[in-house]
């Protein structure tokens, strides 16, 4: 594994501890702007594109 | 998800179910980094129907439909969340949310399922994200083991564990 993507993975695992350590409160509230995007991102023309292609 | 949760008490209050515990993802949540879902998975307890000894979840659809949210599917829809109510469906799901732990959203008070039972679940349920899931409470370093041991040996599961172990955490 080169240096480089042993840094980018060490930053991910960085994060994703910052984040596990948030309050629960905090995490509700990430939780609620992931599901905003997901919802989003389903609804949006070029995701109903796609799944009418198949 | 505070409001949700605020609802969920009150029905709570008025009898509708009894004791709750957050599982799924959003239990997770609560030990692990936030990963994207879109429902909030709550077991609850329920009581037996007048006249019946059947447990129903008819009591909360009436109850939440009265109110004023919608039903969609198996999920009724409160506050933005897609809520699905589940009767525990066996001594594993029973013991979850006995053991259930309380804490607060905002100095709403709400129970979310122990780490190690959450785990257990998601063995026994083991779909492709369950071990996701499983890999990620490992990875985080917030479980119990010996607890965990005794959970699955209780409910018959060290055998799937030994597999999953063989299969994902061999090489580790």
């Amino acid at each position: 594994m080169s240096d480089w993507m042993r840094r980018v993975l060490e930053g991910k695992r960085e994060t994703r501890k910052r984040l596990a350590a948030l309050s629960f409160s905090e995490k509700l509230l990430l939780l609620e702007k992931l599901r905003d995007r997901s919802l989003l991102i389903a609804a949006s023309p070029l995701r109903q594109q796609q799944l009418h292609r198949g | 998800m505070k409001a949700t949760l605020a609802i969920i008490n009150q029905m709570q209050a008025d009898g509708v179910i009894g004791r709750y515990a957050i599982g799924g993802a959003v239990g997770a949540t609560f030990y692990l980094e936030p990963s994207a879902t879109l429902d909030i998975d709550v077991f609850v307890s329920l009581k037996p129907g007048h006249g019946s000894s059947l447990l129903t979840l008819a009591p909360v659809y009436e109850y939440l439909a009265a109110r004023g949210w919608p039903v969609k599917g198996e999920y009724i829809i409160i506050e933005g969340w897609q809520v699905q109510f589940l009767p525990p469906g066996d001594a594993l799901g029973e013991e979850a949310l006995a053991q259930a732990i309380e804490t607060q959203v905002d100095a709403v008070p709400t129970w979310v399922m122990t780490a190690e039972h959450l785990v257990a679940l998601a063995l026994q349920l083991g779909r492709p994200k369950d071990f996701t899931r499983i890999l990620q409470f490992i990875e985080a370093g917030v479980l119990d083991s010996d607890k965990l041991d005794r959970i699955l040996a209780r409910h018959g599961l060290l055998a799937k564990w030994e597999k999953f172990g063989d299969r994902f955490l061999r090489n580790l």
